[in-house]
């Protein structure tokens, strides 16, 4: 601390405590003593001294009242009122403001003539809302550059962003003289598919934002506009970059302040913006809300009504979002009033039943998966969902798929997430680097405490990277990727698999994705038909990690797949961790189905004892579920002789030969045939009667079963479906030949 | 001692993040703020509520922020809300005297004619002359001033006596005054 000013202070605040002035300048004489400027000084200090006071008194109030009241809505109206807007001729920053020709929620909008460097006619915005205009300007420019990179038809352009003299932000934008495009549809009584080719080219535009790290966050009609070049529609995505630089935190005051506005974007709101207020936000949210919009291109309806959900409250609008499903559009125009529905056809320029007929299927299924809450469910990109509109428009199959019972049986995982996710984790982290080559090999007095780690690792893992999802480069790389996954989609739907297999070689695992999951699927699939084990090995182990939204009736196929690969590409030292985490996913499963395949492809080779003894909660499941089958019901004896060839195999791994027999011999019995199935039994039982002495026996199964088995990979290996066996039931097959050939 | 400052003063808590203390320095931040409106507002309604919030946003609209120690922390809390407030006067100051101010023009004021909202502006550039001359006794006003905390609090904020708060609150209040004097 300065030593001057310490001792003025000093002496000054002694002083000033002195009123009596003979007192105070005696005091003054004896500290001042050698020092006369400083005597001044503080002199000075002292004759001012109740004018200061004075002063700070006053101004604390004037704080006081200012913090009191400090942009109260009345205020802010009677400054929007007043001399605060903006007229015709006035100026701000480069612009001249030309006339007002829209005014919105948050702000109003004015046409204006830019001056420098170039003279041109914009859209100027300015921001009503109470904001704090250097925050805004400065979260705008964090995103200018990105925003500059963004070219595209169908995008209108952020150009610049100022505060205007009474410090209210505002954002210019390339002039886009239009309608909504909710009312442009309207009015023109645009028929579905004009309305599809329309938001074909919104999708694009908004994949290309994608590409450039840009994600809208507030895509709305109002935010679509239409305008006419050469007579032909085209739609100009604005307000880019606007959204996030103005992003205030959703509390409810911000939605009371949305309903009082009358505007209604919690409608299009994704469930994960609403729950964290755009803290983890990424392409997908932009994908919910292009859902939401096509939903009310093709129904006229947001899938929730914008009212309900702002007077729902903030909670509420939260769990609605999240929780409920939105009727699938056929389903809501069914509903529709008959007045309703005939305004809603008419403006789509159809009958009501056709329009309902219309939507049926492929359209319903194509809104509902852009809808999914969860967000790996959604299309990975927009690019994805214009495909699959143009698949529909050309008569294509489609990707987007009615839920299947197994996948509604899935959304009670939802429920169970927690544990979900983290047995998912765990599972990732055993199978990490199983498709680049190396395995997690894991000791097994250690593998508990290493997963158990490896969870927590893993979910901080999941974290940073959440938090991470805001940043543009990020974005950027994830949007390449995600692009990837969709155009591999395409050509592996197309049949073009080496393409595909190329197109998704540099893609990571960026958690579960059902996309993602099916394409890798299909590769490894195809490389192992083609005999290629070690890539197919490579492609399972990238699935294993996505593969988590498949729910256990697929997933447990893909392991099934996975360690059939595994095992013809000669990787036996990666068997055991590739065992451990099929182990860990299912682990607490409860699904008899599920244990089997875990037990059956866990003891494929022989494994030691303690293995074993890890795999006796399975095992004992699915005898429990097994031991008694009802022969009428076809479903529950077909998954029983499943069953029955995998107990089979865990009674002969334990050298329980008798009660292994008895197994194959059930399975064997069961009415309906299904050749690889037979041919392990037949295999099971020429090994366990072989062990037991009864050679005759054993070699009359082994040479039913290797027929069997030569004529099926002569004839060359298919797919295959679940009622014949797939492929990996055939390759398993030709292992165990292989053992108990020896 | 309360809970946040018992975070920020742990050892864990040297360097623990924004999204931890959240929720704790929402609510001190509150009362700091409603501390200071309450002690001379007798029968008014205070919303203490939204200055907290703009302060809120100024620390932390920038991303993940660190503070070494509670004397860090509630001095750029109270920083923020400083520039909250001086904003407003401006953007006041501005109405009243009409557009194209950018700052206060101090030659054509007299203290005497300044509203309320000019003598906070004209606080202000004093205290910017103080900070440069003693920043130890500038964060003292604005905590004091801006902040609205006691001397009480600021003391133990600061690890002084609150007697020196007193003290140094008094003495830069007639150096304020007395800048502002010798600019006009």
């Amino acid at each position: 601390m300065d030593d001057t000013l310490s001792r003025e202070e000093e002496v000054f605040d002694a002083a000033r405590k002195l009123e009596d002035p003979a007192e105070r300048g005696a005091y003054l004489d004896r500290a001042c003593d050698d020092d006369p400027k400083l005597r001044e000084r503080v002199e000075a200090l002292l004759s001012i001294h109740s004018h200061a006071e004075e002063l700070f008194t006053e101004c604390f109030s004037a704080l006081r009242s200012s913090a009191d009241n400090p942009e109260s809505p009345a205020a802010e109206r009677d400054l929007a009122r007043g001399g605060e807007e903006e007229q015709p001729g006035a100026q701000i920053g480069h612009y001249k403001i030309l006339q007002k020709i829209g005014e919105g929620g948050c702000g109003a909008v004015y046409t204006a003539e830019q001056e420098k460097p170039m003279r041109r006619l914009v859209a100027l915005k300015v921001i009503k809302l109470g904001m704090d205009t250097r925050a805004v300007i400065a979260r705008f420019d964090a995103e200018r550059q990105a925003l500059a990179m963004m070219d595209h038809p169908n995008i209108a352009k952020v150009l610049d962003a100022g505060a205007t003299h009474t410090g209210r932000p505002y954002f210019v934008m390339e002039l886009v003289r239009g309608t909504r495009i909710t009312d442009y549809c309207d009015q023109n009584q645009l028929d579905t598919r004009d309305r599809l080719e329309l938001f074909i080219q919104i999708c694009n535009a908004i994949q290309h934002a994608h590409q450039k790290g840009i994600i809208h966050r507030d895509i709305k009609p109002s935010n679509i506009i239409v305008t006419l070049h050469d007579g032909l529609p085209v739609p100009k995505v604005i307000d880019f970059g606007i959204a996030k630089a103005t992003e205030a935190p959703l509390t409810d005051k911000t939605l009371l302040t949305l309903q009082n506005q009358l505007i209604g974007t919690p409608a299009y709101m994704s469930p994960e913006q609403a729950a964290t207020g755009g803290l983890d936000i990424d392409t997908r949210s932009d994908i919910y809300s292009l859902g939401v919009l096509l939903y009310e291109l093709l129904t006229g309806k947001t899938p929730f009504d914008s009212k309900t959900l702002l007077q729902s409250g903030l909670d509420e609008m939260r769990r609605t979002l999240r929780d409920e499903e939105p009727q699938r559009p056929s389903a809501l125009l069914t509903v529709l009033a008959g007045s309703d529905l005939t305004t809603t056809a008419a403006r789509r320029h159809a009958e009501p039943p056709r329009l309902i007929a219309l939507m049926r299927g492929d359209l319903d299924w194509i809104v509902m998966k852009a809808l999914e809450k969860e967000r790996a469910r959604r299309y990975e990109t927009a690019n994805g969902l214009a495909m699959d509109i143009k698949r529909y428009l050309t008569n294509e199959p489609v990707m987007a798929r009615p839920p299947s019972r197994t996948y509604r049986l899935q959304k009670l995982v939802r429920r169970n997430k927690v544990v979900f996710i983290a047995t998912a984790a765990v599972s990732a982290a055993l199978i990490a680097g199983l498709g680049t080559s190396t395995w997690l090999f894991l000791q097994e007095r250690e593998a508990r405490q290493r997963a158990v780690a490896a969870e927590h690792q893993q979910i901080r893992l999941t974290q940073d990277a959440e938090r991470a999802r805001s940043n543009e480069a990020k974005l950027r790389l994830q949007a390449e990727a995600r692009e990837r996954i969709t155009q591999a989609e395409v050509l592996v739907s197309q049949g073009r698999f080496d393409e595909a297999d190329k197109m998704i070689r540099e893609v990571s695992p960026m958690g579960p994705s059902v996309e993602h999951a099916a394409v890798l699927r299909s590769l490894s699939e195809w490389h192992a038909l083609q005999s290629r084990w070690t890539q197919a090995v490579d492609r399972f182990g990238l699935l294993l990690q996505v593969n988590q939204l498949d729910g256990w009736d697929q997933s447990s196929l893909d392991f099934l797949g996975c360690g059939v690969c595994l095992i013809e590409s000669g990787a036996a030292d990666h068997y055991d961790g590739f065992r451990q985490a099929g182990l860990f996913r299912f682990a607490s499963t409860t699904n008899a189905v599920g244990a089997e395949r875990i037990v059956k492809i866990s003891l494929l080779e022989s494994p030691d004892t303690t293995r074993i003894e890890s795999l006796a909660p399975l095992a004992r499941l699915a005898a429990e579920s097994f031991a008694t089958v009802d022969s009428h019901d076809t479903e529950a004896s077909f998954r029983a002789a499943w069953g029955s060839v995998s107990l089979a195999l865990w009674e002969y791994r334990q050298g329980h030969y008798a009660e292994s027999i008895v197994w194959a011999r059930r399975c064997l019995a069961f009415p309906d045939y299904n050749a690889p199935r037979a041919a392990t039994a037949h295999l099971e039982l020429a090994l366990a009667l072989s062990q037991t002495g009864q050679r005759d026996e054993s070699l009359r199964e082994l040479s039913q079963a290797r027929q069997s088995i030569e004529s099926k990979f002569n004839e060359g290996l298919e797919p295959g479906s679940a009622a014949q066996g797939f492929w990996f039931d055939w390759v398993f097959a030709r292992i165990l030949l292989r053992e108990a050939s020896e | 001692m309360n809970e946040i400052t018992q975070i920020l003063l742990s050892p864990q808590g040297v360097g623990c993040d924004s999204e931890e203390l959240m929720p704790l320095v929402y609510n001190d931040l509150r009362r700091m703020a409603a501390a200071r409106m309450a002690s001379e507002a007798q029968g008014q309604t205070l919303q203490p509520t939204a200055l907290v919030h703009d302060a809120w946003l100024r620390m932390f609209g920038n991303g993940e922020r660190r503070w070494q120690n509670r004397g860090h922390f509630f001095g750029e809390a109270t920083e923020a809300m400083r520039r909250i407030l001086i904003e407003r006067a401006r953007r006041k100051s501005r109405l009243k005297h009409g557009q194209g101010w950018v700052r206060l023009d101090i030659d054509e004021l007299s203290l005497a004619e300044a509203t309320p909202d000019d003598k906070v502006l004209l606080i202000n550039e004093a205290l910017e002359h103080l900070e440069a001359e003693d920043p130890e006794r500038a964060k003292v006003v604005v905590m004091k001033f801006f902040g609205g905390l006691t001397n009480q609090e600021v003391a133990k904020i600061l690890g002084v006596a609150e007697r020196t708060v007193e003290r140094q609150w008094a003495y830069a209040k007639a150096w304020l005054f007395q800048n502002i004097r010798e600019q006009i």
